[in-house]
């Protein structure tokens, strides 16, 4: 009998607990314009930074401060840094939380079981995902207006650089550290595409990211080779790849071009500048 | 076991086909790829001068990788049997015991920190450092014909404290794309390397080989114990220099430029002991030879297999020789009861 | 010509081993060196062979330092077999014999006819040449000795220094072995051998050099050196003397108990 008094009781309690933290949860889900938002993500700390004002931003990652592998490093170095861990996001009491969804999964699991909601925001599958997740952050942050601006601005950009285009696609092949290569299905493939070029990883059938053999490099007829790196960067074996002598060689018969990762790594108007950097080598190739 | 009556040894004939197998999986080598390449149209062009598409993948790309192979080989064979003719124990091998992860820290410390940036030379030279500290206190610990059962033991401590240098050195350095390289630190990998390499490790690979190959005869004597070899006018203690010294010149430079490659040096020499009727100064040269057919066959089949991301080189050869290993542990013992 | 050692003086972690000995070895006579357990015989035998050196007191060899000949000219000089070892098991009983005659060979030079006929000549003198194709490892350990000792000979060295080069042999082959190097002496070589055997050293050796602990205490003619005195006071026993065919022989026949224990 009291033990199934005690049951009860402690069943409403947990029903409490848990109401509670749902409302709790849909509550820093539901502020209109958060003020302490915490970026756990390379990519959502750029979207955060440009669209909102510095002073409702508690911290973004370490990686955002450097401008080598960051567009908002300036901006980014006035604020405080993460390194992505549970403790240091609950240390800024965040109204919001964005993540990237590789970012690491013990951390996000745990802020959600401590009532800390955290959005996430996926790697942009083309053009048009990508618009959609400016639109989708924009709103999340309480600044509609600014991301349409900046969409508009996308879209100016873009118009102007297609309408460069000539005839002929030229054919093109990216080269990432480790030897990686990126293909059909992929943001970077629509950035070559809108940019007049031909991928040929895509007509090797190579899906999304995967590696390719700087023999396949050589030998697959490209007419531009681009070489996808972070620039001054500390030594590694992924880059010295990049730095192989046949890719020097093979510079004497076709295009070279040196596009910093940075540009078309994440989402947002960057991407435009990669474009306009390859619209810029058609030219100078023809 | 050694049969009652052993056939003579003729040096020539051994010697000659194995230069000649090797320089056929050399050919065989740069035939293989990932791309398809009209080898013969490329080799013309290269020797004509005629720097067309494929000369410049024959050039660059194949020919590097093959030579690499052949000369990486060569030294991981002679440095075997020159340490088993050294610490006078069949199992002593530069990867087994240790050497070639030490090696490996040695290049680590050297190419993320930058300095074989501003100075090429100091990647095989931080290798070879790496490789002599480990060869001597190798040797300290054991030099005078270490039993087995140490040897093993010395071998397992100097490989897991390398190892950890290593990857400690990796999560350490700069770059976040080190800690995943340790991979190819340790399991060694001939892909993507380049004629720099090359021009790199051979000159220390060769004075690494001229050193063991002039300890043939001294070896032999050797195997009659210390007094004996002294008594034959051998000095031991510049033996002692040229093998640890040409040890980790070859295995050094090696293993800069390619990572470690393990159980070459064990396999190879066990398999050619008997052709060159165990005489340990025979085995050096013979063994060069024999580590490089055995690490030529191991990439060919590395690239042939339809496993992608391509398999690391010290794969195949751990999957080769550690059950070697075993066996060879297990006839010793039984030997010994 | 002959080896002359004067005032050796070794030390081996603080314990003195030899002090102030001085020995000589000519060629053509067999020098027996004879003393109790730790005498300091092998370290003797290796100090003339210049496998140690002394800390005071030299060796000169026909009158030239161990410096001035050089490591090669001493390794022909002299041919030096270590006490017990049982050499390579793999390799062949030739194979083996033939290293003596590395000191004649240049360095990466094959066997010439020289060779040959001297390892074909050391192999019968052992009585090994049956076992010429076999490996080390077959044989028994007399047998193996044996190979070893015909290694030493195929170095044809002028002197020959050999650490109780009858340890592990059969009576005969113990007897062969001393009648062999009776032999070579003949023909001109000078033997140094390390023995514990009283009754064979003092039939076969020409001249016995006695230590104890460290010092020599007699050097000369076997019925001198082994006079009753010195085998009560150093090896602690009596031994029965007589004559056989005009040659004197000794024979160790039982301890003494008010003699001197064993060192």
């Amino acid at each position: 009998m009291i033990f199934a008094l005690v049951l009860r009781h402690l069943r409403r309690a947990g029903l409490i607990i848990v109401a509670l933290s749902g409302a709790a949860m849909s509550a820093a889900l539901a502020v209109e314009r958060p003020a302490r938002i915490v970026s756990l993500n390379l990519c959502t700390d750029e979207l955060v930074l440009r669209l909102a004002d510095p002073a409702r931003i508690a911290s973004v990652t370490w990686l955002s401060q450097d401008p080598r592998n960051a567009n908002m490093a300036d901006v980014a170095r006035r604020i405080p840094a993460n390194h992505g861990l549970a403790e240091e996001v609950l240390g800024f009491k965040p109204d919001l939380v964005v993540a990237g969804t590789y970012t690491t999964r013990a951390t996000v699991s745990l802020l959600g079981r401590v009532g800390v909601g955290v959005r996430e925001f996926g790697v942009p599958r083309n053009l048009a995902e990508m618009k959609a997740q400016i639109t989708e952050m924009a709103d999340l942050l309480g600044e509609p207006a600014r991301g349409q601006a900046l969409l508009a601005g996308i879209e100016q950009r873009l118009e102007a650089l297609v309408a460069r285009r000539v005839d002929r696609p030229l054919r093109a092949i990216v080269l990432r550290p480790s030897g990686f290569t990126v293909g059909r299905g992929s943001l970077v493939d629509e950035i070559l595409t809108r940019a007049g070029l031909v991928n040929i990883a895509a007509e090797l059938g190579v899906e999304s990211y995967g590696q390719i053999a700087l023999e396949t490099v050589a030998l697959g007829g490209a007419e531009i080779l681009i070489l996808n790196e972070t620039p001054d960067g500390p030594p590694s074996l992924a880059h010295e790849i990049l730095h192989h002598p046949v890719v020097d060689r093979l510079g004497d018969r076709l295009k070279l071009v040196a596009l910093p990762s940075r540009l078309w790594t994440c989402a947002g108007p960057s991407v435009l500048d990669a474009i306009e950097l390859l619209v810029r080598a058609v030219e100078e190739k023809r | 076991m050694t049969p009652d009556a052993l056939p003579g040894f003729r040096p020539a004939p051994l010697l000659g086909s194995l230069a000649f197998a090797t320089l056929a999986m050399t050919a065989i080598s740069m035939a293989v790829g990932y791309a398809p390449l009209p080898l013969g149209q490329a080799v013309t062009d290269l020797l004509a001068g005629q720097k067309s598409l494929p000369a410049l993948v024959l050039y660059e790309l194949r020919l590097p990788r093959a030579l690499l192979g052949a000369l990486v080989g060569f030294s991981l064979g002679m440095a075997g049997a020159a340490m088993q003719g050294l610490l006078r124990n069949p199992l002593a091998e530069p990867g087994v015991i240790g050497i070639s992860s030490a090696a490996a820290f040695g290049a680590v410390l050297v190419f993320y920190s930058g300095l074989s940036a501003s100075l090429a030379l100091a990647l095989p030279l931080g290798g070879i450092a790496g490789a002599l500290v480990a060869t001597v206190i190798l040797f300290i610990l054991l030099g005078r014909g270490a039993s087995t059962t140490t040897l093993i033991l010395a071998g397992v401590a100097l490989n897991s404290f390398a190892g950890a240098a290593t990857a400690l050195a990796l999560n350490l350095a700069p770059n976040p794309y080190a800690a995943l390289e340790i991979v190819f630190w340790l399991m060694g990998s001939l892909a993507d390397r380049s004629m720099n390499h090359v021009a790199l490790a051979l000159p220390l690979m060769l004075t690494g080989w001229l050193l063991l190959a002039s300890t043939a005869p001294a070896l032999d004597a050797l195997s009659l114990g210390e007094d004996t070899a002294t008594s034959l006018g051998f000095d031991l203690g510049w033996l002692r220099a040229r093998l640890i010294g040409g040890a980790a010149l070859a295995v050094g430079s090696a293993v800069a430029v390619t990572g470690a490659i393990g159980f070459v040096g064990l396999v190879v020499p066990h398999l050619l002991r008997p052709l060159v009727g165990h005489r340990p100064g025979r085995l050096l040269i013979a063994s060069g030879f024999g580590g490089a057919i055995l690490v030529l066959a191991a990439d060919i089949g590395v690239r042939l297999m339809p496993i992608r991301p391509e398999l690391k080189l010290g794969v195949v050869t751990a999957l080769i020789g550690a059950p070697f290993l075993f066996a060879l542990v297990q006839r010793l013992r039984r030997e010994a009861l | 010509m002959a080896i002359t050692a004067s005032g050796i003086t070794v030390s081996l972690g603080g314990k003195p081993i030899l002090r102030d000995v001085d020995a000589q070895i000519r060629p053509g006579e067999v020098l027996g060196l004879i003393g109790p357990n730790g005498a300091g015989k092998t370290t003797l035998l290796r100090v003339l062979a210049a496998l140690l050196a002394p800390e005071r007191g030299g060796v000169d060899y026909d009158g030239a330092s161990v410096r001035q000949l050089g490591r090669s000219a001493l390794a022909r000089r002299i041919a030096f077999l270590t006490q017990g070892g049982e050499g390579p098991a793999a390799l062949s009983v030739e194979t083996l014999v033939g290293l003596g005659r590395l000191p004649h060979r240049r360095p990466f030079a094959e066997a010439d006819d020289a060779d040959r006929q001297a390892v074909a000549q050391a192999l019968a003198l052992c009585d090994v040449a049956g076992f010429a194709g076999r490996a080390v490892g077959t044989l028994s350990g007399g047998e193996r000795r044996r190979v070893l000792l015909a290694r030493a000979l195929a170095v044809e060295a002028p002197y020959l220094l050999a650490d109780e080069p009858l340890a592990g042999l059969d009576p005969q082959h113990q007897l062969d072995t001393l009648q062999l190097l009776r032999r070579i002496s003949g023909d001109g070589t000078g033997v140094v051998v390390v023995l514990h055997d009283l009754a064979l050293a003092a039939r076969f050796c020409d001249r016995l050099l006695l230590l104890d602990h460290g010092r020599k205490i007699a050097d000369g003619l076997p019925v001198e050196v082994l006079d009753d005195v010195r085998l009560a006071q150093i090896f602690g026993i009596h031994a029965l003397r007589g004559v056989h065919a005009g040659e004197p022989f000794l024979l160790p026949w039982r301890t003494l108990d008010n003699g001197k224990t064993a060192s």
